[in-house]
């Protein structure tokens, strides 16, 4: 098998004062090389307690793998030793955080932030170092001059272009990047992406991209998993999603979007209250806000559903909504 | 043009702050109307002086230079009890549901603090009535009457914020920010409700935003802001069929579409916003624009006419016609 990224039926809590968290419930996810995958859902979805636990970056406690497997490329991620683990995070796996405000250390120059990853994982002198980090910085659109700045005299575009310096640092299999042009202006956005695209395009890495936004993920991803509840609902590739949007959520999702070429008096928002981790719904997670819900779903957990090859579905009718979508598109 | 049909008319407003390296020109001689009962849309990234454009509309800052005109009357110097008054009529909804709520009141307190400021009602049971209405109003469950911030989600707390600010009933609000905080489909529940509301209770809106697809949703017209100054105002569906600016067109083509057959060639801006401390003679936009000359480093462009509605300040766009 090819696939750098296997996890299978990750489950996450975190054990707290006031009950167990039911972050993540059972997520799988494949992904191949050179893959850009766009994680998507809302807060409280667990995109991001998926990816620190990747990582291994969860505190445990308060957080706990109550069981499945993370397997990136031929390696158990949940049962490989402390030190291994810190020899993958930087240089096979990297990290760029949602703001890049606080992940950069305000007294250390950018240049020495991004020469300590480079001195950790390669066997360089300090000189060697910092050319090379002084060649990252160019790569990102910075000029080499300006490794000596603090962060506080970059604006935020630059920052987290240091950011993805960093990332890019050791040349990783797969970049994580949790919401990295959330904290962003627009026109800034459009910049980062489009660097994003283009190192993607050089280096060959693969992108495991968590966002809210599907414009984001139509504009930059290959493959989409829409996650609601701590499970993937729906899972296909750009075109199965956008344009045989199957599972309700992901039908809600797009109706709740203000669009730019349609004109609509009222929105149509999802009812109701986001997911609840600490006391699940019965059943099927979606059910109390769904539209569609009917007796069964607050009785029976629904199983995936394939209704293409290469697009499963998680809901008791997918194959009924499938149809339904498909033909209502065209 | 009849008084009483605009809501607020506001004319070369400035505002300057002192900053020890010289003036920050954080409202740079902006002028608009709001007609009563519609929504003014104000765009632009951070930095670009939406806030504090709202802030001083509102005369929670003092204007550097230029009028604001509420309802006929003349308001940029008012005194401090008249601002009072006006409160009453202005209000203000803010932009983070978390920070601006006191963690410390429950719902019902947080909803009749405006009423307990201004003295209201007399008895304690008018008062309750009056909270329970503005509860139903927008749609928060009664239950909820003594839960506290911290138990609510986003979208539920902003609901609280909506509440307060219409607590008195005031024909104009400003609305900074009020869904970048929440969650899609929370969002949308929220831009509906102030919509029912405008209709329902003839509310005027100066919608503060940096989402070009809510602004659109929500307004009847669009102020486009960059550096302090007016780049562009127009109707909204014409703003966005015939942007005019360079700066619009370069806006409007940084916005991630969420579909894929949607193709369009991208404007890419080069660089980010420069100081507006001081800031150099001519176009703002300038350094940023792809269409700059010699004439638009040199000289401030003015806001035209340039069809029925639609104003924009830029040398190039005045070229053309």
């Amino acid at each position: 098998m090819s696939e750098l990224l296997d996890i299978r039926d990750l489950v996450v809590e975190y054990h707290t004062e006031v009950g167990t968290v039911h972050a993540v419930n059972g997520i799988s996810i494949q992904m191949k090389t050179g893959d850009t995958l766009g994680f998507v859902g809302e807060t409280g979805a667990g995109k991001t307690t998926t990816a620190l636990s990747i990582l291994r970056l969860l505190q445990i406690p308060p957080a706990r793998f109550a069981s499945g497997e993370i397997w990136f490329d031929g390696k158990d991620l949940l049962k490989v030793s402390e030190k291994e683990m810190r020899s993958i995070r930087g240089s096979e796996i990297a990290m760029i955080f949602q703001d890049p405000m606080t992940a950069l250390n305000p007294v250390i120059p950018v240049g020495q932030q991004i020469a300590e990853v480079l001195i950790q994982h390669n066997e360089i002198t300090k000189a060697q170092s910092w050319e090379m980090a002084e060649k990252m910085l160019e790569k990102v659109g910075i000029p080499a001059a300006r490794a000596n700045n603090y962060p506080h005299q970059f604006s935020g575009g630059m920052k987290q272009r240091v950011v993805i310096a960093m990332a890019l640092a050791c040349t990783p299999k797969l970049i994580i990047a949790d919401e990295p042009t959330t904290a962003l202006d627009v026109t800034i956005q459009a910049q980062i992406l489009d660097m994003m695209k283009q190192l993607k395009e050089d280096s060959g890495t693969s992108i495991l991209l968590i966002t809210h936004d599907l414009g984001v993920v139509a504009e930059t991803c290959d493959k989409v998993a829409i996650v609601y509840g701590g499970e993937v609902v729906e899972y296909g590739s750009l075109e199965q999603i956008f344009d045989r949007t199957t599972h309700p959520y992901t039908v809600c999702l797009f109706g709740a979007l203000p669009s730019l070429d349609k004109k609509v008096d009222m929105l149509t928002p999802i009812e109701g209250q986001i997911y609840d981790a600490i006391s699940p719904p019965s059943g099927c997670r979606f059910h109390p806000r769904c539209p569609h819900a009917a007796e069964e779903c607050s009785k029976k957990v629904p199983d995936v559903v394939e209704v293409e090859p290469g697009h499963p579905v998680r809901c008791l009718y997918a194959n009924r909504f499938y149809a339904q979508n498909a033909e209502g598109r065209r | 043009m009849n008084q009483i049909d605009n809501c607020l008319e506001v004319r070369n407003l400035k505002k300057y702050f002192k900053t020890p390296a010289g003036a920050l020109h954080a409202v740079d001689d902006v002028t608009f109307d709001i007609p009563l009962g519609s929504t003014l849309g104000v765009v632009g990234e951070s930095g670009c002086g939406k806030s504090t454009l709202g802030r001083v509309v509102l005369g929670l800052l003092d204007a550097t230079d230029g009028s604001v005109v509420f309802q006929g009357e003349d308001i940029t110097n008012a005194s401090k009890k008249r601002r009072k008054e006006l409160r009453t009529d202005m209000q203000l909804i803010f932009q983070d549901p978390f920070s601006s709520l006191d963690p410390r009141m429950c719902v019902s307190d947080l909803i009749a603090e405006p009423l307990h400021v201004y003295k209201i009602y007399k008895s304690g049971v008018d008062l309750e009535k009056r909270v329970a209405d503005l509860m139903d109003t927008v749609g928060l469950a009664r239950r909820l009457a003594y839960a506290f911030p911290h138990e609510l989600d986003g979208g539920r707390r902003q609901r609280i914020g909506v509440a307060r600010a219409l607590a008195l009933n005031p024909k104009f609000i400003v609305c900074d920010e009020p869904v970048s905080a929440l969650d899609v489909s929370i969002q949308a529940q929220i831009l509906n409700l102030l919509k029912t509301l405008q209709r329902d209770l003839g509310l005027t809106y100066m919608f503060i935003t940096h989402d070009l697809s809510v602004v659109k949703h929500i307004s009847r017209d669009i102020l486009v802001m960059y550096m302090g100054c007016m780049m562009e105002k127009s109707p909204a569906d014409e703003l966005f069929e015939h942007p005019m600016h360079p700066y619009t067109k370069g806006l409007l083509s940084a916005i991630p579409i969420p579909s894929i057959h949607v193709k369009r060639k991208k404007i890419l801006m080069k660089g980010e916003i420069t100081s507006p401390v001081e800031p150099e003679p001519g176009c703002r936009f300038a350094p940023r624009c792809p269409y700059a000359t010699e004439q638009c480093r040199k000289e401030m462009p003015v806001l035209v006419e340039v069809t029925p509605g639609h104003f924009t300040a830029c040398h190039q766009v005045k070229g053309e016609q």
